[in-house]
């Protein structure tokens, strides 16, 4: 069975991020045989003055496959409870990720908790219209992590627009990539320009510096650059100091 | 660049004062680099990208700004 994972308001200004933490449950999940996990997508949400919120409100889901769902939801559970940081308000959602399914409402909601203030009623009403392929916990605190946890699972499922977490660096001491190839080497399913047009021509792309992947229509994408007639995968790099 | 609302150290360079945020950081003692997929710019030190900031409709808040 495959679910959509989805983890929010659980870190406080000392501790780690939300993102870090659904990383550190995965893993013990797949430790633990409960579950095998993909990618990370950030959602960013509503920044307003009235939802409270570390220091940006975002959320962050994966996608899971796991023979056991109500054990792999009961550790999430428990992890959650004894890892979100003090002081925290963590939610917990679990989402059934089939193709079948019409998330078509839920994606609505996930809409507006970027768009608007949505409150914990808003939540468990949109996941209570959904049905049993939706499961809603509050973990501590206010719990109202719950909001952005189902507003992160829906965007997924909807295949909205999202970042993927962490950067993608050059592995292999080779510049110049067909897109075939770099899509074999490195998981990337469609390639984009800085607007999210598609490139579908074939490119040569020079690939010397890491790079942030998106996921756009649903698929792992690289944003490609072009610079002196040169197409790279957009640079992620910090500056030197000073 | 600071205005204090309500006891709330507010930037007030909004979000795309670049310069601004990544010369108030430089020398700044509170400053810690948030986590890479919450960094929004390329500086190797900005307000932008500390786990400090609260960011706002408008701009963000300095969460460590009633101790400096």
């Amino acid at each position: 069975m495959n679910l959509f994972v989805c983890i929010d308001d659980t870190d406080n200004l000392d501790s780690i991020g939300t993102g870090a933490l659904l990383e550190n449950m995965m893993q013990e999940a797949a430790l633990q045989g409960l579950g095998r996990s993909g990618f990370i997508v950030r959602y960013q949400l509503f920044i307003h003055e009235d939802i409270p919120y570390t220091s940006h409100n975002s959320s962050m889901c994966c996608t899971v496959e796991t023979n056991d769902r109500d054990a792999f939801t009961a550790f999430c559970a428990d992890y959650l409870q004894s890892n979100a940081a003090e002081g925290s308000d963590p939610g917990l959602c679990v989402l059934t990720d089939d193709g079948a399914l019409d998330y078509t409402p839920l994606v609505a909601f996930g809409k507006r908790a970027q768009t608007e203030v949505v409150t914990k009623s808003d939540a468990y009403a949109a996941a209570n219209a959904f049905g049993n392929d939706v499961r809603l916990s509050e973990h501590g605190g206010t719990g109202g992590g719950v909001i952005g946890a189902l507003a992160g699972a829906a965007l997924r499922a909807g295949k909205e627009e999202g970042k993927i977490k962490g950067k993608l660096q050059p592995l292999q001491n080779k510049a110049d990539w067909t897109m075939a190839d770099f899509s074999a080497a490195y998981g990337v399913e469609r390639f984009a320009d800085e607007d999210g047009k598609e490139i579908a021509e074939d490119v040569t792309i020079r690939y010397l510096l890491p790079t942030k992947l998106m996921f756009q229509s649903g698929k792992v994408t690289a944003i490609l650059v072009q610079k002196d007639r040169i197409w790279m995968p957009k640079p992620k790099v910090k500056k030197n100091k000073g | 660049m600071w205005e204090i609302i309500n006891g709330k150290k507010h930037f007030t360079g909004g979000k795309e004062a670049y310069e601004a945020a990544a010369r108030t950081a430089a020398h700044c003692p509170f400053f810690a680099e948030d986590c890479e997929e919450e960094c929004v710019t390329d500086d190797v030190r900005s307000c932008y990208d500390c786990r400090f900031r609260r960011w706002t409709s408008e701009s963000f808040i300095c969460m460590k700004g009633a101790e400096s």
